[in-house]
């Protein structure tokens, strides 16, 4: 093993894949009532958000220790890996590049940490991009250019079901000033080179669920896709029954992650894609 | 103006040979005096018995604007002055029929470019040229309104100008002609013909060049003309605002004279007694209104009962009536969006506070007042968001008869400027939600403007006076509910008004009902109404917000 993979929980790869492709994922933090669960592990992600609503102090999350980050390069390095390519959620989301970057200082140049500058699968399909390139023999050059051409396709856009979990999560700067006065409102956030933009919002989910096409299929083209919500299972699966079949293979149907969950709340719906190279210019949606 | 000899009455008129800057200010406020003297006239002529943006009032504020910006000036060259008048124009242009009005200034401001003093058939000339910038301003022109009465006027200028080129008596065939020609307006238009009535903006048009006409000839413009309007027509204002210390008791009342009243005597003794007088006439019955104070709460009835044979009688505490109406709607300000430069500014025009309040929780940056019964002006609107630190705004007029006037504001800033013809508030608000600050302009407008058709309208007002449109039938009085835009039915219950109203938008087969209850009701009245739609509507959602907006007891959005 030249290269080994680390990224965190909100990468949201299915276990089989990160098996698969060696990939060691770090579990965030999700702290309910002053008590922290691993997240993905010691949490059900249905039960969670079945129950997320009645929860009365709102839960929050944490990254995992600067410690468990070095445990696992130590262990990595020991394991005979040359080079660790340490790929995680934007940095302007989240505190995990900082935990990673700073147990990443004790081992010189042998650990890369790396801006997904995303989240959910906008980052699992760079790291599964990388893990690709890995396991084709790529020289860790070649790895970090490979990424950064991923990062700069990936896109995630989602429909949350309200404004409330976004806006408590203090993360998202737009989303305090939507105090919204309509009480039914759904907004749509587009993650994009680390930010969370508004899309605007939808007031009904029909509407919504038509409008979130009309974006992904406005993408164009697409090289990969995951279906990604919040307890929205049936939706997710007509959602995809609803897309052109031609579009693509098959795409991952994902219930994301608890520790993004807590942030968009439960009956979320959206999607992760990387844009297909030749028609990237067209897909700007600004 | 030069003149053959002394304007005296008596005398025969004397010739206009031209007219200078210093004779179109005062041909200016002359036709804005009889306009203004008239206005209660061309407001009663709407086609849709509700209370909408009233032409009359619009008209009256355009030409305000107008006179304001000439009123102090010391030109004495007609052309400058006329630049002046079409300038003051549109920035005061409120209204289709105040825009429509403005472009006809400054096509008629464009054909005296450089003219020191204006002859007959420069004015014949400046006619024509107002009718093509009329034309030309319109995206598709409709036949019987405004539009076609300037194409008369200027017409009859032309014709006018083979006898003479006497100005005056240019005007009187172009005042001739323009009588003529509102008279028309029913037979190209169907809704005319439909709701009985000629259209107001030619009305106001009309007005406007008798008054001018009525200036040269000497006759007095501002005279107090008494009008008994037809009993159908009559709308009893109770607005709160219009109660006047001291007048403490409303009183309507029937009556049907013994004999021909001698109306300027009956308007003196009703004015000894108090305000507010209002008078109708239909089949030889009257209806009085007038407020009066206390202690003089019997004397209409006794004084029409001298006259007639009283059939009804109305008698109403306003104090009381007012401290029990406490109406709940909150006046908040609306939190307006900030916006960084380069970003995408968003305008609404909003009809209630309330309704601003949304608009700015959806990231409005500016909100200007109006909607259905106050348009708000060109310079108002560009007032909203001349200081904005944006150069690319979006307005959202929210009215069909904002969107005009809206567009006007393009040609007075450096900004760049869409509108987004929302009709309506429900679609301003699906509008909004497509707002993206950051994005491309186009794409950000295309979008907004794409989603317009996504939501259903519903309006419920009273009507303001009976009528029948589209086979349906309404009684001044009687709640009537519009589905976008159309009057769809009329009935003596606000319940049945919302739940008619949803039933014929299809509700059942929606996701959402928003109401916005407007400042005539109580938020227990609004939520009991709500009740009422969630116990028929299960399976919608139902959404009950304060709108505050006057005269219409509710805005629903179905979607």
């Amino acid at each position: 093993m030249e290269i080994a993979i680390v990224t965190d929980s909100t990468a949201d790869i299915p276990d089989d894949l990160t098996q698969e492709n060696q990939i060691h994922v770090v579990p965030n933090l999700v702290i309910i009532d002053g008590k922290p669960y691993q997240d993905g592990i010691e949490l059900s992600r249905q039960e969670y958000y079945e129950l997320l609503p009645f929860i009365s102090t709102p839960p929050t999350t944490a990254t995992a220790s600067v410690g468990t980050y070095q445990n696992l390069y130590e262990k990595l390095i020991g394991l005979g890996a040359k080079h660790i390519l340490s790929i995680h959620v934007s940095s302007l989301l989240s505190g995990v590049i900082n935990a990673a970057s700073t147990a990443a200082q004790e081992f010189g140049k042998s650990v890369h940490v790396f801006d997904s500058r995303n989240v959910t699968l906008g980052l699992g399909f760079q790291v599964l991009a990388a893990a690709e390139a890995v396991r084709n023999g790529a020289s860790l050059e070649t790895v970090l250019e490979v990424l950064m051409d991923i990062r700069s396709r990936a896109r995630v856009i989602a429909m949350l079901d309200t404004l409330e979990y976004v806006r408590r999560s203090g993360r998202v700067s737009w989303a305090r000033a939507r105090l919204g006065n309509l009480l039914r409102l759904k907004p749509f956030v587009d993650v994009h080179e680390g930010h969370v933009l508004s899309l605007g919002e939808a007031r009904t989910r029909r509407k919504g669920i038509e409008r979130l096409r009309e974006l992904l299929i406005r993408l164009g083209s697409l090289e990969r896709l995951a279906i990604l919500h919040t307890n929205a299972e049936d939706d997710a699966s007509q959602f995809l029954r609803d897309l052109n079949p031609n579009l693509l293979t098959t795409p991952l149907i994902v219930n994301v992650t608890t520790a993004i969950g807590t942030h968009v709340g439960p009956n979320g719906l959206g999607f992760a894609a990387i844009v297909k190279k030749e028609n990237i210019h067209e897909t700007v949606l600004k | 103006m030069s003149v053959d000899t002394e304007l005296t009455a008596g005398k025969p008129l004397p010739t206009i040979h031209s007219l200078d800057g210093w004779a179109l200010k005062q041909l200016i406020e002359a036709g804005l005096t009889w306009l203004r003297s008239n206005q209660q006239i061309v407001n009663a002529l709407n086609v849709f018995p509700v209370p909408d943006g009233d032409t009359g009032t619009n008209m009256v504020l355009t030409m305000q604007a107008a006179f304001d910006e000439i009123a102090k000036s010391p030109e004495q060259n007609f052309g400058k002055m006329a630049h002046a008048v079409a300038h003051g124009a549109l920035m005061g242009a409120r209204g289709n029929s105040g825009v429509i009005l403005s472009q006809l200034w400054r096509g008629f401001a464009r054909a005296v470019d450089n003219v020191d003093h204006l002859d007959g058939s420069g004015l014949a000339k400046a006619f024509a040229e107002a009718r093509d910038t009329a034309y030309k301003g319109v995206v598709r022109p409709v036949e019987g309104t405004i539009l076609t009465v300037a194409k008369d006027i200027a017409i009859a200028a032309e014709v006018a100008l083979e006898e003479t080129q006497d100005p005056r008596q240019i005007l009187e065939q172009v005042v001739l002609a323009a009588d003529q020609s509102v008279q028309r307006t029913p037979e190209l238009l169907n809704v005319l013909k439909e709701a009985g009535v000629v259209d107001a903006g030619g009305k106001g048009l009309f007005f406007v060049l008798e008054g001018m006409l009525r200036y040269l000839n000497g006759q007095s413009l501002d005279q107090a003309i008494i009008t008994v309007s037809p009993l159908s027509t009559m709308v009893l204002d109770r607005t709160m605002e219009s109660i006047e210390p001291g007048q403490d008791y409303e009183i309507v009342l029937d009556f049907q004279p013994f004999r021909d009243l001698n109306i300027t005597d009956f308007y003196y003794q009703l004015e000894q007694m108090g305000t507010s007088i209002q008078v109708g006439e239909g089949e030889g019955l009257y209806r009085l209104h007038i407020h009066v104070p206390t202690e003089k709460r019997y004397a209409p009835i006794d004084y029409a009962m001298s006259l007639g044979t009283v059939t009804k009688i109305a008698i109403e505490n306003l104090i009381a009536q007012m401290e029990t109406d406490e109406r709940g709607c909150s006046d908040e300000e609306p939190v307006l969006a900030p916006v960084e430069p380069g970003q995408i500014a968003v305008i609404a025009v909003s009809p209630g506070i309330g309704i601003s309040r949304v608009f700015a929780s959806l990231g409005a940056n500016g909100v200007v007042e109006g909607g259905q019964t106050m348009n708000p002006s060109t310079q108002e609107i560009l007032h909203s968001f001349e200081d904005l630190p944006s150069e690319k705004i979006i307005i959202l007029p929210n009215n069909k008869n904002i969107i005009l006037t809206a567009r006007e504001t393009a040609h007075l800033t450096s900004k760049k400027i869409a509108v987004i013809p929302s009709r309506s508030v429900p679609q301003g608000l699906t509008a909004m939600l497509r707002l993206i600050p950051d994005g491309d302009f186009e794409n950000v407008v295309e979008e907004m403007t794409a989603s317009l058709n996504e939501v259903k309208t519903g309006e419920i007002t009273t009507a303001t006076r009976s009528v029948e449109i589209d086979g349906v039938e309404a009684l001044a009085g009687q709640f009537i509910s519009l589905l976008n835009g159309d009057m769809v039915l009329s009935t003596n219950n606000l319940e049945d008004a919302c739940l008619g109203l949803l039933e014929k938008a299809h509700a059942d087969q929606f996701e959402l009902i928003t109401l916005f209850f407007g400042a005539n009701l109580t938020r227990k009245e609004a939520d009991q109404i709500a009740d009422l739609v969630r116990s028929r509507y299960p399976d919608q959602e139902i959404e009950i917000q304060e709108g505050c907006q006057p005269h219409y007891h509710f805005i629903l959005a179905i979607e």
